[in-house]
C-alpha cells in the first residue's frame, strides 16, 4: 500500500535523508547491509520475546522495522534500487516474521497452529500482493496492537486480514487479466486461451480449442 | 454448472451430513456464493459484449478455480471444519465437467483445460445430474421426515 503513496514515500525519504546520508557517504553501508541488520534486530526482538521479554521485544522489532523502511529509502536516494536487493528485502521480510511469531509460540503466548496459519497466509499474500498492488499491510505491525488487545485474537486478525487480502489479490489480478482478454477482442470463444497463451509465451496452437476444433468438438457453451 | 444444480448439490450435501448452524452457512458460501465471481466479472462483459448474447465469454474466476484451495484449506484448518473445502471441491467438480474453458491454477499458470467428461453434451450432463440430485434432495428428505 506504501508504496502505492509516492507522496508518502517521498517525505519519508526526506525525513530519514540525513541518516540515510550517513550511514552510506560515512559508513559506507549498502541497502542490502541495513537490511541484513534489520533482519538481525527482527531475530533478536523473536529470541526476546521467546524468554518472556515481549516489550523488549517488541522494542527490537521497532528499531528492525526503522531500518527496514531505510532500506528502500537509501536505494532510492543512491539509485541503488535492483530486482535482487527488493527479493532479498522481501525475503527477510518473511524470515523476520516468522522468527518473531515463533517468539510468541515459544513463549506459549499463542498457539503453533495460529502462528504456522499466519505465516502461510503472509507466504501466499506475497506471492500476488506485487502484481495486484493490493496487501492489507497487517503483519508485524499488528503485533504492537498487543498493549491493548490479546495476543491470541491479534493473529487470529493477523491471519484472516492477509487470507483475505490474499482473496482479493487473486480476484483483482483475474480482473486485470480480464481486461487484457477483452482487449485482444475477436472471438471471445479462445480469448481466454489467447491471453493465457501469450501470459505463459506458449504457441496458440496449443490451446484446447484448436485442438478440439480439429476433433470437430461442439461449439463452447456459456458458463451459467 | 446452472445455479440451480449447485443448489441442489449442496443443499443434498447439507442434508446428507445434517449440517446446521455455522456449517449449513459454510457449505452454502462455498457450495453456491462462489459464483459471486460471475458478478464481478458482469462490468467487463457488459463493457465488451454489451446486451448481447456471446457464447463462451471467460465468465470465471480464482475465486472458483482449484487455486482458490491455497486459501480455502488454511481458512477450514483454522475454522476446525472440512465442510468448506468438501462444497467447494464439490463445486469444482461439478464445474469442470462443463465444457467451457477454465484456468485452474491461474495466475501461477496459464493452463487452460476444458474439465472433464468434454464428449457428452453439456445440457444431457446437466440435465441428467439435475434430475438426479431433485431426486436424492427428495428420498433424503423423505427418509428425514420418516425418522
Amino acid at each position: 500500500m506504501h508504496e502505492r503513496l509516492p507522496v508518502l514515500v517521498r517525505i519519508s525519504d526526506w525525513t530519514v535523508r540525513p541518516v540515510l546520508r550517513f550511514l552510506h557517504l560515512k559508513l559506507g553501508a549498502t541497502p542490502a547491509h541495513v537490511t541484513w541488520a534489520a533482519f538481525v534486530f527482527s531475530v533478536a526482538a523473536g529470541v526476546a520475546i521467546a524468554t518472556g521479554r515481549v516489550h523488549m521485544g517488541l522494542w527490537l522489532m521497532l528499531v528492525g522495522q526503522v531500518l527496514d523502511g531505510i532500506d528502500g529509502g537509501m536505494a532510492r536516494e543512491f539509485n541503488l534500487a535492483s530486482e535482487a536487493g527488493k527479493r532479498l528485502d522481501d525475503l527477510l521480510d518473511r524470515a523476520s516474521e516468522v522468527a518473531i511469531f515463533a517468539g510468541f509460540a515459544i513463549a506459549g503466548i499463542v498457539s503453533y497452529k495460529i502462528v504456522v496459519l499466519a505465516l502461510i497466509a503472509i507466504a501466499l499474500l506475497t506471492t500476488v500482493a506485487q502484481r495486484a498492488r493490493f496487501d492489507p499491510g497487517l503483519k508485524r505491525f499488528a503485533l504492537y496492537f498487543g498493549i491493548w488487545f490479546p495476543y491470541p485474537l491479534i493473529f487470529d486478525v493477523i491471519f484472516l486480514a492477509n487470507l483475505a487480502g490474499y482473496a482479493i489479490d487473486l480476484l483483482i489480478i483475474d480482473c486485470q487479466f480480464q481486461a487484457d482478454m477483452d482487449a485482444l477482442g475477436g472471438d471471445l470463444d479462445t480469448v481466454a486461451s489467447r491471453a493465457a497463451a501469450m501470459d505463459g509465451g506458449r504457441p496458440l496452437s496449443a490451446g484446447p480449442r484448436r485442438q478440439e476444433r480439429a476433433a470437430g468438438a461442439e461449439p463452447v457453451p456459456a458458463d451459467p | 454448472m446452472k445455479i440451480g444444480t449447485h443448489f441442489l448439490a449442496t443443499t443434498l450435501g447439507v442434508q446428507a451430513m445434517g449440517l446446521a448452524g455455522q456449517d449449513r452457512i459454510l457449505a452454502y458460501t462455498f457450495g453456491m456464493a462462489v459464483d459471486v465471481d460471475h458478478l464481478v466479472k458482469l462490468p467487463y462483459y457488459l463493457r465488451a459484449v454489451g446486451l448481447h448474447d456471446k457464447r463462451g465469454y471467460y465468465w470465471r474466476s480464482s475465486l472458483q478455480e482449484p487455486v482458490a484451495l491455497l486459501w480455502i484449506l488454511p481458512l477450514s484448518y483454522f475454522l476446525g471444519t472440512i465442510v468448506p473445502v468438501v462444497f467447494f471441491a464439490i463445486h469444482v467438480a461439478m464445474d469442470y465437467s462443463v465444457r467451457f474453458e477454465k484456468m485452474p491454477f491461474f495466475p501461477y499458470s496459464p493452463y487452460v483445460t476444458r474439465g472433464w467428461l468434454t464428449g457428452i453434451s453439456d445440457t444431457v450432463k446437466e440435465r441428467v445430474l439435475f434430475t438426479v440430485l431433485l431426486i436424492l434432495n427428495v428420498v433424503v428428505y423423505a427418509g428425514w421426515l420418516r425418522a
